[in-house]
């Protein structure tokens, strides 16, 4: 007779981390199965990793290889610092994390919430990026065995390690907490102005950079050294230099402050993957807006896309601009450039601006804001609204099928495209203009800025409408908005690179200008602008839109997910 | 005009992947005015027959022809008198299902006031009207196979292609398909699709072709490839799968 079939508790072996690692890296492999192009782009990306690694090696280990050991504990505490600050920020503003293991696979799995962590921790750690890191600020480990000897070198090394957990620990919880906030509507909006406060403290902190970089006071500077040494940012990398310089007695206790801030930032790890878990079936479901009366073309348009014609160029117009806002990977792009597009010319004006104040000898004349630092400036927001659509195919996935069944005309297509991201980023671009503008208190100025952000971003469209037909890859289908496929990470950093690149050779005449034409480019620089930026993109969209129709299969090939 | 062509020819189709050979070679006449169902096992290359048929992946050979229109070189007017249901492909899921319906029908070109009236009476008998504003990412399983549905009916297309349209619809709303379907055949339309459940073959198409690993295994109209037996044997001894299991899962009924 037949009866409930139990799982036979005495013979199930315990899952432990090094399953995870060994899936891990058979689900890379497997991607590379067959796609040399794929191989090659891994390859260079770790070639490039292993290159600044070998750069920070050498910088980090300078102090030691010179003698100097004034200058030991402040390169660990920055240099260490700044890398525990980039780990947590530029996965949210730009890079995102390598989700190869997506949690919400192992939801029906009987894993405690235990294993699954230190599982998924463990294979978070299988990356180029850790072992360039690792290899990186091992240079610490050679400056504290100079000073120290073994004891000291020994310490150093433990306190890398653990830094580098700390590093990777405090990556996936900051992500996963933001992907379930950017998930749930209540705090949806939260989470955007949290990333924009993150953000904005990088400017401060910038200022601070500058200054200590004038600053001569080396006293004052280890002080503040000091200070970050006790804080998680530091604690793991000063700890060998601290034996080293005779203070063995703090070494127990920052490798404490370490550890406990790995354990600490797993637990919150674990609550928001709990919530990724159960909530992966839909990836921010937003309701469609209330209230709208009229036949279903009504209410396909958003308010702002009322002037359009009800027609096919119409029609894509409204798809995009409504999946803008309800596609959280899209929204949190735009975040991204809202808030990096008033912070960075902040920061590169001002810090210029620092320059002038902080010193007395010789920099003033590359100090005071010009013309030229702004465009450049402006020129920077302008590449980085653009790249935003260097995937765009990408975030359709396989719904772009739809259009391709539909035979929609590549530059129309694009064209739409362009449009429906224009809608939010071009009065970002004139916010952006003007605040900047009020702020460096040069009002004049924002004619001849709006031209050069107008004229970077229709460039940049131009070519990341061929990017994106090109180059796009399939974004993995779940509910993290920053997560990307392995592998995806190298291909985003190539193309975007490349795209930027090309982007600031087109965009270059509008800097050149600004530094050549004087005065008259004040008025001069937004119609011209406007009309470059303007043209460019047509144009770019009137060619890719040729290439577009004679790939279309191909590309969505590439864009649908391999499930 | 398009008289003499047949709905849509496929002649020598075939696709590999990664050296995997997935379609190899399909010829297919589907005559128009016939309801013609595609069967075959799981992995036989159904979907990826169809996909090459309406412009979805392309073809290492082969050609395919929608009532004499090259889908491949010709490919504006020939998806014109197309509505396709795709397998496995997701819908722009971030709109609701009122909003799906005016883009596809406002991306075939269709005037807006057909639209509305068309969208609202598609909503309406698929029972679709109800979920109102939700998502169609938050739709159940079935009610996505319904708005697929009704996305490609919306144009009024001389030919339907449909992969596996009754996978997970409850058996009022496969019936409703099926009315649907069969008065679109009555009026002049074509359809083809993939199944499979035998029964809903057997009571609706006209014509059947099986396939398995890849090439036609058995053609024809459905008295033909089904002769004096079930479908359902036809098929299994074509396929050639096991029917039974003997002694291997017997850990299942402890
Ligand atoms: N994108 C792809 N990459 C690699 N192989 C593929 C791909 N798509 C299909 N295949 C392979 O091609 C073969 C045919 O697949 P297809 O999806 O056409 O089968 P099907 O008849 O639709 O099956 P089902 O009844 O399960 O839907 C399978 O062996 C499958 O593994
Ligand atoms: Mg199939």
């Amino acid at each position: 007779m037949a009866v409930p079939v139990t799982a036979p508790a005495n013979r199930v072996r315990p899952v432990s981390a090094r399953h995870f690692v060994r899936l891990k890296l058979r689900v890379m492999g497997n991607n590379f199965r067959g796609q040399g192009w794929r191989v090659a782009l891994f390859l260079v990306g770790s070639l490039i990793g292993l290159w600044f690694a070998v750069g920070a090696f050498f910088g980090l280990a300078a102090p030691g290889l010179v003698g100097d050991d004034r200058y030991a504990l402040l390169v660990a505490a920055f240099a260490g610092g700044l890398t525990v600050l980039g780990w947590l920020l530029l996965p949210l503003v730009f890079f995102g994390v390598d989700e190869t293991l997506d949690p919400a696979r192992f939801a029906l799995l009987p894993l405690s919430r235990r294993t699954l962590v230190t599982g998924l921790f463990a294979a978070a750690l299988v990356s180029v990026p850790t072992v360039a890191v690792l290899l990186g600020l091992s240079g610490l480990v050679v400056t504290a065995g100079v000073f120290g000897g073994w004891s000291a070198a020994l310490v150093s090394a433990v306190g890398v390690v653990c830094g580098l957990l700390l590093c990777v620990a405090g990556a996936r919880a900051v992500t996963s907490a933001f992907a379930s906030m950017l998930r749930s509507r209540r705090v949806r909006d939260l989470a955007a102005v949290l990333l924009a406060v993150l953000a904005a403290s990088l400017g401060p902190l910038q200022l601070a950079g500058v200054a200590a970089i004038q600053d001569t006071d080396w006293g004052r500077l280890t002080g503040v050294a000091t200070v970050i040494g006790w804080t998680p940012f530091g604690a793991p990398w000063t700890a060998g230099i601290d034996v080293a310089q005779g203070r063995a007695w703090a070494a127990p206790v920052k490798l404490l402050i370490t550890v406990v801030t790995i354990v600490a930032l797993l637990a919150w790890w674990s609550r928001s993957l709990e919530s990724a878990m159960v909530g992966a079936a839909s990836a921010g479901p937003t309701r469609a807006r209330p209230g709208v009366t009229g036949g279903v073309v009504a209410q396909l348009f958003p308010r702002a896309t009322g002037w359009l014609r009800r027609d096919r160029f119409g029609a894509l117009v409204a798809r995009e601009a409504r999946y803008w806002w309800r596609d959280a990977r899209r929204r949190a792009n735009l975040i991204t450039i809202a808030v990096v597009g008033l912070f960075v010319p902040v920061m590169v004006n001002f810090g210029g601006q620092g320059f002038t104040f902080d010193s007395d000898q010789g920099f003033s004349a590359a100090g005071e804001s010009s013309p030229v630092l702004v465009s450049l400036s402006m020129l920077f927001v302008g590449l980085l609204a653009a790249v935003t659509l260097a995937n765009q195919f990408g975030f359709d996935g396989s719904a772009y099928a739809a259009n391709v069944v539909a035979g929609v005309p590549g530059r129309l297509e694009l064209r739409a495209r362009i449009t429906a991201f224009s809608l939010y980023v071009l009065p970002m671009l004139a916010v952006v203009a003007v605040v900047i503008a009020l702020v460096l208190g040069e009002p004049t100025w924002i004619g001849f800025m709006a031209g050069a952000l107008v004229a970077t971003y229709g460039a940049g469209l131009a070519v990341n409408s061929f990017v994106s037909v090109l180059g796009a890859y399939s974004l993995p289908e779940t509910s993290n908005p920053f997560a990307m496929n392995s592998g995806a990470g190298v291909v985003k950093g190539m193309l975007t690179l490349l795209a930027m690149v090309a982007t600031s050779a087109l965009a270059a005449p509008m800097v050149l200008a600004a530094a050549l034409l004087g005065d008259a480019w004040l008025w001069l620089g937004l119609p011209l602008g406007v009309a470059y930026g303007v043209g460019a993109a047509l144009l770019g969209a009137y060619l890719a839109g040729d290439v577009l129709d004679r790939r279309q299969p191909e590309l969505l090939a590439l864009v649908t997910p391999r499930r | 005009m398009t008289g003499e062509h047949p709905a849509l020819a496929l002649r020598g189709l075939a696709k590999s992947f990664d050296g995997k050979v997935a379609v190899a070679g399909v010829d297919l006449d589907v005559p128009a005015g016939s309801f013609y169902g595609l069967l075959g096992p799981n992995g036989a290359g159904k979907t990826t027959t169809l996909s090459m048929a309406v412009g979805l992946l392309r073809p290492d050979a082969g050609g395919a022809w929608v009532l004499g229109h090259d889908v491949w070189a010709d490919p504006v007017t020939a998806k014109q008198l197309l509505g396709v249901l795709p397998d496995g492909v997701r819908l722009f899921d971030r709109l609701s299902g009122a909003e799906l319906l005016a883009y596809h029908g406002l991306l075939r070109g269709m005037d807006p006031a057909v639209v509305d009236q068309r969208a609202a009476e598609l909503l309406d008998v698929l029972a679709l009207a109800d979920a109102g504003r939700t998502l169609v990412v938050d739709y159940s399983a079935g009610m996505k196979k319904k708005i697929g549905l009704a996305c490609a009916l919306l144009h009024g297309p001389r030919l339907l292609v449909l992969d596996e349209p009754f996978e997970a619809v409850d058996p009022v709303s496969a019936a409703l398909i099926r009315d649907i379907l069969k008065r679109y055949v009555a009026g002049g339309g074509t359809v083809v699709f993939s199944s499979h459940v035998m029964e809903v073959v057997q009571r609706l198409c006209s014509h059947v072709a099986i396939l398995a690993e890849g090439t036609i295994k058995r053609v024809g109209t459905l008295e033909q490839v089904r002769g004096d037996r079930s479908l359902e044997d036809v098929f299994v001894e074509v396929v050639g799968g096991r029917t039974a299991t003997g002694e291997e899962l017997a850990w299942l009924s402890r």
